[in-house]
């Protein structure tokens, strides 16, 4: 048998290496601007002013740590602009968990008539993109607010409408993946509770949804973290800032005071970001697969 | 067989109590169902019908309490004969096709090879970094783009850019294309990566072992297997995200909102919104932005039924292993 | 309680679930439903639970139609081969669901839980999930479930399949004693046919939706009706061989190349004279002897107790049980003798017996 060696000698060595950490060199440059943007809100909060990425103090010199962009927490608008951010989070994880859920067992399990057709209708309203009937939309909200008890409560201008109008265009991506979810629980265990001598709405509630707990955990965190930064449909559908939510109102700040106090708005932006990176740090496997899930069709 | 029920009186019957639970399995199930289909209703379905009728009238924020005046299809001759019309339609094309085929579809491919080439936990990070702009607020993510392309002394760009002898400029006017896109394509590169991310892994190792003991280079694993193998993933990737471009104007609306100067930055969607309700004078044309907008609508309808035809979504159906309700 | 299928049928579009079953289980009486997978049995037990509603026919519960009633109405317990217990309670919370939907009192539902459980031999699991158990514990849990709320009607479907050999013995006389002691009418679907053979008192075997016969074990064995029943009970399966039967000097010849047996008058006589007809033997009926057909060892099967022995006579191969200290080996010349009481007929086109019929 010949016996001839490869070339193993230092150029080798070099090249190998060098493919080794090409992928890394590339990927840490590609999310240099995220580590920049996210750097430059750390700083800017807690500096008077920046240029570039150093904080500036009065003299101009770096340095000059304050905790004065701070200050707005002892604003009560903030915490009133909060608690909305909050309604229409909640709102959005109640409202699709359990409207979503109820449709999505019932197209999963049962056998009726429009099945087919709402199945049909539920894919093609999820690559429909809504935002494109938010002219229409703020009609309907317009009529609902001539509607006497609803009006005042889910019309146009409240928070309960933002929220309502939110929670109705994630129903398509939401119902989808609640079926997801359902299509795999065991039909024996489902025949066995109607045996058992239960309604469906009892499977549904004591033996199905249990099951499905992780999933409607990760359908939460998803509506949770799209509400409370959901600015489009909040700044479409309200005005001033009595019902504004935390990113119209920065919004607001952005563009109102001139000139701009950056840091102060920075310091906004990070309060803001506080729940969303808790969630992400913590669940971030669920997110991954949550944010790619609507679009493969189940989980 | 349908005869042998004929003259058999107790299967007749029979026939007759299965029809009423027919039924009232129906009823129960759109119980289950009513909440989501008034909702679908009421935000979906009657909106396409309000957005198609009002864009036949001239309805605006002038004649709001008149009632309505139907002017048929002269806001679409309008829109045609608009004079920036052009420059909206070129804005669109090059927002979608550069966005795209940079980011969404492009970098999100590059992306998920790296991070599928290299060690497991490393790869992780990367995409948990790169899902960053998607999960931040869009204010507060636009917020940061907007700092780093602002002008001397404060902007970001123009100081990491100093050493390298690049003069300082207000990015954001001088530039404004290079930061829309860029601003867009950070959000949108995740979606691809993360579908392509799976459509990688979920390639059987037998064939990249089988490659790799053939000779072939991790390029050629890629090119000859990889790429092949995830042809479909790419395929609706690159139809999904071209209709949420074509139809998305939130980042734009923060970051430029459409100018700087006229019409520099605007695409359909923006102006379809703009025109209908976010004027700066206070004068909303809803008439004419519906058209703008329902045109849009058209496309979206039509494109979505395509993508379930093309990708047969209707298969993953299973039909419901019980009966009763 | 009596339970009667009328032209049972079930059908989803073109696809055939069940195909007009007919059949009557008497009070207290254990049927097994038997066929391979995809046979209907399964789809025929859902429909008597009332899961699936018939397409065309009747189900009687003691007389009375029950095609309209829900599940829970119909007073049955059903056990699943997925156990399906529900991972998320308790087994005591299992046990007593039925109750509990019933608005049974907590303390007589406490107490009747733990009866069952007790019987089982699950009385001190009561708090544990249904993961923490094994699976035949899980088995004994699915079936205290099924018993607490007395049925009138047990429903199995394949019940045994998950558990391990030794597990599926015992469990399999556990439930004929509770059968035969609760005396609660109960119907087994499997696909097993040592279970259905040794459990039931009637056999249903299906085929493609299809009954193919409803008969007493015994009947099944030594009487087979269909070619397909033939083959399908008895394990190692049916020898098939295709020969003509002529009468002879007042005997009855079963012939083709390089075989001929003379049958018995009384079998014989129902086979002569119509061509090229299909003779089956169990291999237990053939044995090896100093006298006989004569052929070739082709393949030599060790099962332990016997050799299953793979016999070439022309061109028919033909299985037969040996005695391992015989040692046969590939090529060994052997000599079969054929216990010529226990042959049957059958017709080729019609694939019915041609001894048995109605």
């Amino acid at each position: 048998m010949a016996t001839t060696t490869r070339d193993i000698g230092p150029l080798y060595n070099l090249r190998r290496f060098l493919g080794r950490s090409l992928p890394y060199v590339l990927l840490i440059i590609s999310i240099l601007p995220i580590v920049i943007g996210y750097a430059w809100l750390i700083i800017a909060t807690f500096s008077y002013r920046t240029e570039g990425l150093f904080p500036i103090d009065a003299n101009g010199n770096i340095g000059g740590w304050t905790l004065r962009n701070w200050a707005f927490l002892r604003d009560p608008k903030i915490w009133h602009v909060t608690l909305n951010s909050l309604g229409i989070a909640l709102g959005m994880v109640v409202g699709v968990g359990f409207v979503s859920s109820l449709a999505a067992y019932a197209l999963s399990r049962m056998n009726f008539a429009g099945r087919k057709a709402f199945l049909s209708l539920t894919l093609i309203l999820h690559a429909f993109p809504s935002v494109t009937l938010l002219i229409a939309i703020f009609f309907v909200l317009n009529f609902i607010s001539g509607i006497p008890v609803l009006g005042p409560r889910f019309g146009y201008n409240t928070v309960g409408g933002v929220a309502l109008v939110m929670v109705s265009l994630e129903l398509p991506l939401g119902v989808w993946l609640m079926k997801g979810f359902f299509d795999n629980i065991s039909w024996d265990m489902e025949r066995a509770a109607l045996i058992d001598g239960a309604s469906r709405f009892r499977v549904w509630w004591e033996i199905i949804l249990p099951q499905i707990k992780p999933g409607l955990a990760a359908l939460a965190i998803f509506n949770f973290l799209s509400g409370w930064s959901a600015f489009l449909i909040p700044f479409t559908f309200t005005v001033g800032t009595k019902v504004a939510n935390l990113p119209v109102y920065l919004r607001q700040l952005i563009s109102d005071t001139a000139p701009t106090n950056w840091n102060q708005i920075a310091a906004v932006g990070l309060f803001q970001l506080i729940p969303v990176m808790i969630f992400f740090i913590f669940t971030q496997e669920m997110l991954l697969n949550i944010y790619s899930g609507g679009a493969k069709g189940g989980v | 067989m349908a005869e042998t029920i004929a003259g058999d009186e107790a299967v007749a019957g029979q026939g007759q109590i299965s029809r009423w639970a027919q039924i009232r399995a129906t009823l129960g199930a759109w119980g289950f169902m009513s909440p989501a289909a008034v909702l679908v209703t009421v935000f979906f379905f009657i909106p396409v019908i309000i957005l198609f009728v009002i864009s036949l009238t001239d309805l605006s924020s002038s004649n709001f309490s008149d009632p309505l005046t139907f002017i048929g299809l002269d806001n679409y001759a309008k829109l045609f004969r608009d004079r920036f019309f052009p420059k909206i339609l070129g804005n669109t094309i090059r927002y979608v096709v550069l966005t795209l085929g940079f980011f969404n579809v492009g970098l999100a491919l590059v992306l998920a090879l790296l991070t599928t080439h290299i060690n497991r936990r490393a790869g992780f990070f990367f995409r948990l970094v790169w899902l960053l702009p998607r999960i931040t607020p869009s204010v507060v993510y636009v917020l940061m783009w907007r700092r780093i392309a602002h002008q001397p002394p404060f902007g970001i760009l123009n100081q990491l850019l100093a050493p390298f002898g690049v003069a300082p400029r207000y990015w954001l006017v001088k530039q404004p294309w290079l930061f829309v896109i860029l601003v867009n394509g950070f959000v949108g590169a995740s979606f691809g990566m993360i579908i392509f991310t799976s459509a990688i892994e979920a390639i059987p190792r037998d064939y990249i072992i089988a490659a790799k003991v053939d000779g072939a280079s991790t390029w050629q694993i890629i090119r000859d297997i990889t790429l092949p193998m995830i042809k479909w993933p790419l395929l609706f990737v690159t139809t999904y995200q071209t209709l949420s471009l074509l139809t998305s104007f939130q980042y734009i609306l923060l970051l430029t909102e459409g100018g700087p100067g006229l019409y520099t930055t605007e695409v359909w969607a923006l102006t379809a919104y703009k025109r209908a309700l976010k004027t700066y004078f206070g004068h909303n044309q809803w008439g004419y932005g519906a058209a703008w907008g329902f045109i849009l609508v058209i496309i979206g309808i039509a494109l979505s039924v395509i993508y379930l035809r093309v990708f047969r979504f209707n298969e993953l159906v299973q039909e419901p292993k019980i009966d009763v309700l | 309680m009596r339970v009667k299928l009328e032209n049972l049928t079930k059908r989803w579009g073109n696809v055939v679930g069940a195909d007009h079953i007919n059949l009557e289980v008497g009070d207290g009486e254990f049927v097994a439903f038997l066929g391979p997978s995809g046979c209907g049995k399964t789809t025929t037990l859902l429909m008597i639970a009332g899961i699936y509603k018939p397409t065309e026919g009747i189900i009687k519960f003691d007389g009375q139609i029950v095609n309209h009633l829900a599940p829970k109405d119909r007073n049955i317990g059903m056990v699943f081969q997925s156990y399906a217990l529900y991972p998320h309670m308790t087994v005591f919370q299992n046990i007593s669901y039925p109750l509990k939907l019933k608005k049974v009192p907590k303390e007589e539902m406490q107490k009747h839980a733990q009866r069952v459980a007790d019987m089982m031999g699950i009385g001190h699991l009561m708090d544990r999930k249904p993961a923490q158990l094994s699976g035949g514990q899980q088995q004994r849990v699915a079936l205290g479930r099924a018993l607490v709320k007395e049925p009138d009607l047990l429903l199995f479907d394949e019940p045994l399949s998950n558990l391990d050999a030794r597990l599926r013995l015992t469990m399999r006389s556990e439930i004929k004693r509770l059968q035969m002691e609760l005396g609660i009418t109960s119907i087994y679907v499997t696909h097993d046919q040592v279970e259905a053979m040794t459990m039931a008192n009637r056999i249903a075997v299906m085929k493609d939706g299809r009954l193919q016969a409803y008969a007493t074990p015994d009947e099944l064995y030594d009487r087979p009706r269909t070619l397909f029943i033939a083959g399908f009970v008895g394990n190692p399966p049916m020898n098939f061989l295709e020969v003509e039967v002529v009468r002879e000097n007042g005997d009855y010849h079963a012939r083709r190349e390089g075989f001929d047996v003379v049958v018995p008058a009384d079998r014989g006589v129902k086979a002569a004279g119509q061509g090229t007809i299909i003779m089956g033997i169990r291999p237990e009926d053939i044995t090896l002897g100093d006298e006989g057909i004569v052929g070739e060892v082709y393949v030599v099967e060790p099962l332990g107790r016997d050799d299953l022995v793979d016999v070439r006579i022309g061109k028919a191969d033909i299985h037969v049980l040996a005695d391992p200290e015989k040692g046969l080996k590939v090529g060994d010349m052997v000599r079969l003798n054929f216990d010529t009481h226990k042959i049957q007929f059958f017709d080729p086109q019609t694939e019915q017996s041609l001894l048995w019929t109605d």
